[in-house]
């Protein structure tokens, strides 16, 4: 294929995308002139390119649908949903087609279907939705008129074998049913429709639409400004997904040696800084890279408008939907990930979650379903929820189905939360049932959504209030190519196990690993928090030799549900690592999702937990969290993390931790007096720390909090345990004690999230108390 | 190089494990790894031996001397970096030689005495003056090809012990 082509099909596909985009807007603005404007233009440039090109099913479907089309923009015409019908069956044909073009090289043979399409668009032309009377003559003046000065007719004009688009008009103004010359096919029905149960009317929030609407009527000539488009197209680039992957990978090269620069440099004080530039320069290269990646989730988001309008129409339930935050940014691999898992979503949304028309009269609510998506960042991830406003799910019934399917024990399934519950959708084995499309609403197929998106490292939640709708959570990583990860040591070997799986650390010392570790006949157990959880031994998955040290540490981890405690001789640093594939002879081993490159250069495999847990038959169902009944036992009191810093105890509600880091002092930098640490765009406010500092270069522990909507850091020694506090009474008063708690037996100071004072009042001095 | 003979001869890179000499041409070879450092892969297929770092990407390390079954090897190996439908791979071999250059007359393909994994392996022989050096075939040591033949002619032995 020749360039000219390849780029013809790029350009056309765009076209036909904005088509679409267009044409489902249209049905609630159908008298947009600019929007009209748009999809002509869209189908005027793929005709005016396939005469040029030589692609005579293109060019004359696109004939066909540029007349329509011209009647439409030239306000002689108004849209409505057959029409909007119509050209959408000609975006199909021209779709298809495009595609064949890229796949064979031709065009394929013109059959009936074009004879078809193109006779249904020809009917659509004489139909009686013509603007009646003043603004059809006025129109025809202004077709008169606009159309030579237009730009995109001037450019068409020279071979353009297509008759002036007013000539079939003044006849058929007068007698709009009458057939066309060719007179072979019955004229379209007449166009107000029944009551219109079926249309789908497509909203963009106001955000997504700023173009300036074009305020004169119906006949302003629209096409005579220039296209929106072309601005845009100058200042961007089309770049090979292959060249942006091998930059990603040079870069990955590039921090690692970084990584031993740094390491190397450290003893030379002269060559310090410049080593830091380095590490600043090289961060902000990958992240400029990885935003190369990125695109908005518009380009998924924008199908289903169609998607929707089809789907209610062929069932005959109005629907609506809105789309939020389409300007949320995703890596395009991961874009590409949750294009099925959302269109199944939503697909699921409209069938099963929006209720038929006089159910929800009965309901009280109005004729028109509505199905919400909305995108947008939250703490480093993004979070893709589709709400709809139907019927919810039946808890009952799931709890029964699940039962009856044996995927939870009775006494299990009776305790269960409503929540709880719910998640039992996601189980395999769950929707495969027959009966469920009825019974549960949106349960259909929900585990393959679920094993979609967990597979690009991402997280499912669902969540339904009787009578009032469903929400569908997804929760997305923004990359895929770097994942936080713990590096742990089996024998030797360092292991990477991805932080989404990760739940919780537990360290045994020798003695209490001959102690606390206890044997059911062979399943090793270990008691966390009163609670079985099994153990697996990592060394003894991978058949490595047997174990020497006896102290260890416990990863508990929560791969898709599946709950268990992996063994591990030590453990490492948390890093952000960089994913590389393996090949498919280690992949077939099951245990490994990849490998990767560490900061000092040596090599660790990446643990798939799901893989494992599944291998070594730990169960799903009687696994799940841990019940909240267990929270309501200890009311009265909290938990905390107990942390040391300048060298006394101090303890920070468990609740609002939201990860702990090891980094090295030298990344504290300050903004006014204020000591801050950056992560990625984020700014973080740290608490002050009165240690001395000797060593730039040597770790500490940033304990990350989050405070009502901020979060904000404190920069402690060491971080001691988890333990539950109790409040203490002051003497003579009745209310606790604010402040302290009884931990371990010792009275201990509470940290204050609010003694770090935001960064906006970084001026006022900073408040006392933080610093026991 | 004398014209006449240019066509027919060919460039090879020597390369040795144990007492064995093999060859690869040189137009085969993406690179040489010299004594990289191999992370071991648990579980994997016998012939792995170990990952390896090329530019960014981690290779699977093929070890020749796994493949013709004969004990570790006593020191750090090299690797030479062939290219495979499905992405490179690494060779592990204990040292790499010279560059030969080896006249297309030389050549036989295997001879029919030869057991039947190192059919497999060969492709045929170079006879030079001195010694004969068997020809290594890179698409033969393609880790995908010999998962499947290895599969097939192990199964059921299923030779990995726990260690």
């Amino acid at each position: 294929m020749d360039d000219l082509t390849r780029e013809f099909l790029l350009e056309s596909q765009e076209g036909l995308d904005r088509m679409e985009r267009g044409l489902t807007e249209l049905e609630s603005r159908p008298a947009d002139a600019e929007l009209l404007a748009e999809i002509f233009r869209s189908v005027h440039t793929i005709k005016g390119t396939t005469g040029f090109l030589g692609f005579p099913r293109l060019e004359a479907l696109a004939h066909a649908g540029e007349d329509l089309l011209g009647l439409l923009r030239d306000g002689r015409l108004k849209a409505n949903p057959d029409i909007i019908s119509g050209l959408l069956a000609l975006l199909d044909r021209l779709r298809g087609i495009l595609r064949s073009i890229e796949t064979s090289g031709g065009e394929g043979e013109a059959g009936l279907e074009d004879r078809v399409t193109i006779a249904r668009l020809e009917a659509l032309q004489r139909a009686e939705a013509f603007v009646p009377g003043g603004a059809a003559e006025s129109s025809v003046e202004s077709a008169a008129a606009a159309a030579p000065t237009s730009p995109a007719r001037h450019f068409s004009r020279g071979k353009s074998r297509r008759p002036s688009p007013s000539r079939p008009l003044s006849p058929l103004r007068d007698q709009p049913a009458e057939a066309g010359p060719q007179g072979n096919e019955p004229a379209a029905p007449p166009a107000p429709e029944e009551p219109e149960p079926a249309s789908a009317s497509v909203r963009k929030k106001a955000a997504s639409s700023p173009r300036p609407r074009a305020a004169a009527g119906p006949s302003a000539p629209v096409a005579t400004g220039v296209s929106p488009e072309s601005a845009t197209a100058d200042s961007t680039l089309r770049v090979d997904i292959e060249l942006l992957n091998r930059i990603m990978n040079l870069v990955g090269e590039l921090v690692l040696t970084r990584n031993q620069i740094l390491q190397a440099s450290s003893a030379d004080a002269a060559f310090a800084p410049l080593g830091r530039r380095l590490d600043m320069v090289t961060a902000d290269l990958r992240e400029a890279v990885m935003k190369a990646r990125l695109q908005p989730v518009s380009h998924v988001f924008s199908r289903f408008p169609r998607l929707v309008r089809d789907l209610a129409r062929s069932l005959g339930k109005p629907v609506r939907l809105e789309l939020e935050g389409q300007e949320t940014e995703l890596d395009k691999s991961l874009l590409e990930a949750i294009r099925d898992p959302l269109t199944h979503a939503i697909r699921n949304a409209v069938d099963h979650g929006i209720e038929d028309a006089p159910v929800r009269a009965a309901a009280g609510k109005p004729a028109e379903g509505l199905v919400r998506l909305c995108a947008r960042h939250e703490g480093g991830h993004v979070l893709v929820e589709v709400h709809d406003d139907g019927a919810g799910m039946n808890i009952e019934r799931i709890r029964a189905k699940a039962l009856e399917r044996g995927l939870v024990s009775a006494a299990r399934a009776a305790q269960m939360s409503e929540r709880e519950v719910l998640q039992l959708v996601f189980l395999p084995g769950f929707s495969t049932a027959d009966a469920v499309t009825s019974v549960s609403g949106r349960g259909v197929g929900m585990d393959v959504v679920r094993t979609n998106v967990e597979r690009i490292g991402g997280k499912v939640e669902i969540d339904s209030h009787p009578g009032r709708g469903t929400i569908l959570r997804l929760r997305i990583p923004l990359t895929l190519a770097i994942i936080p990860a713990l590096i742990v040591r089996s024998r030797g070997q360092n292991f990477a196990i991805p932080q989404s799986a990760l739940v919780e650390l537990v360290h045994l010392s020798s003695e209490e690993v001959a102690t606390r570790i206890e044997c059911l006949e062979n399943a090793a157990l270990y008691r966390l928090r009163g609670r079985l959880l099994p153990l697996l031994f990592l060394d003894r998955l991978l058949h490595q030799l047997p174990r020497e040290s006896a102290a260890c540490d416990i990863a508990v981890l929560n791969a898709d549900g599946r709950r268990f405690g992996l063994v591990v001789d030590s453990l490492a640093d948390p890093e952000e690592i960089v994913v590389k594939p393996l090949a498919t002879v280690l992949r077939e081993i099951g245990f490994y999702s990849g490998a990767t490159i560490l900061g000092n250069g040596e090599m660790a495999l990446i643990l798939h937990p799901g893989a494992i847990a599944q291998s070594a038959g730990i169960g799903l169902a009687e696994e799940t969290p841990e019940p909240a009944s267990d929270a309501a036992a200890c009311s009265g009191r909290d938990d905390f993390l107990l942390v040391e810093t300048g060298g006394q105890p101090a303890a920070l509600p468990l609740e609002t931790v939201v990860r702990i880091e090891r980094i090295p002092r030298s990344r504290i930098e300050r903004a006014g007096s204020r000591p801050v640490l950056r992560f990625d765009e984020e700014l973080l406010p740290l608490s002050e720390t009165t240690e001395k500092v000797a060593d730039p270069n040597a770790q500490t522990t940033v304990v990350v909090c989050r405070d009502g909507a901020r979060q904000v850091g404190f920069v402690v020694s060491r971080v001691l345990d988890v333990a539950s506090g109790h409040s203490l009474r002051q003497a003579g008063a009745a209310s606790s004690t604010p402040g302290v708690t009884l931990l371990r037996d010792r009275v201990t100071t509470i940290v204050p999230l609010s003694s770090i004072p935001a960064l906006e009042s970084a001026e006022e001095p900073p408040a006392s108390g933080e610093q026991p | 190089m004398i014209a006449g003979t240019q066509e027919s001869a060919q460039e090879v890179c020597s390369l040795r494990v144990g007492d064995t000499v093999f060859a690869v041409p040189i137009a085969r070879i993406l690179e040489i790894l010299g004594k990289p450092f191999l992370q071991p892969v648990p579980l994997a297929p016998d012939f792995v031996g170990g990952l390896v770092h090329y530019r960014g990407e981690v290779l699977t390390g093929i070890s020749l001397r796994r493949l013709l079954d004969m004990d570790p090897a006593p020191s750090p190996e090299d690797v030479l970096v062939f290219e495979s439908p499905a992405g490179p791979f690494g060779l592990l071999v204990d040292s790499v030689g010279e560059v030969l250059s080896v006249s297309a007359a030389a050549y036989e393909p295997n001879p029919s005495t030869l057991d039947s994994c190192c059919q497999a392996l060969f492709a045929g022989a170079w006879k030079l003056p001195d010694r004969l050096v068997a020809a290594l075939d890179p698409e033969r040591l393609d880790p995908l090809r010999l998962a499947s033949a290895f599969a097939d002619s192990r199964k059921g032995s299923h030779a990995r012990s726990g260690g």
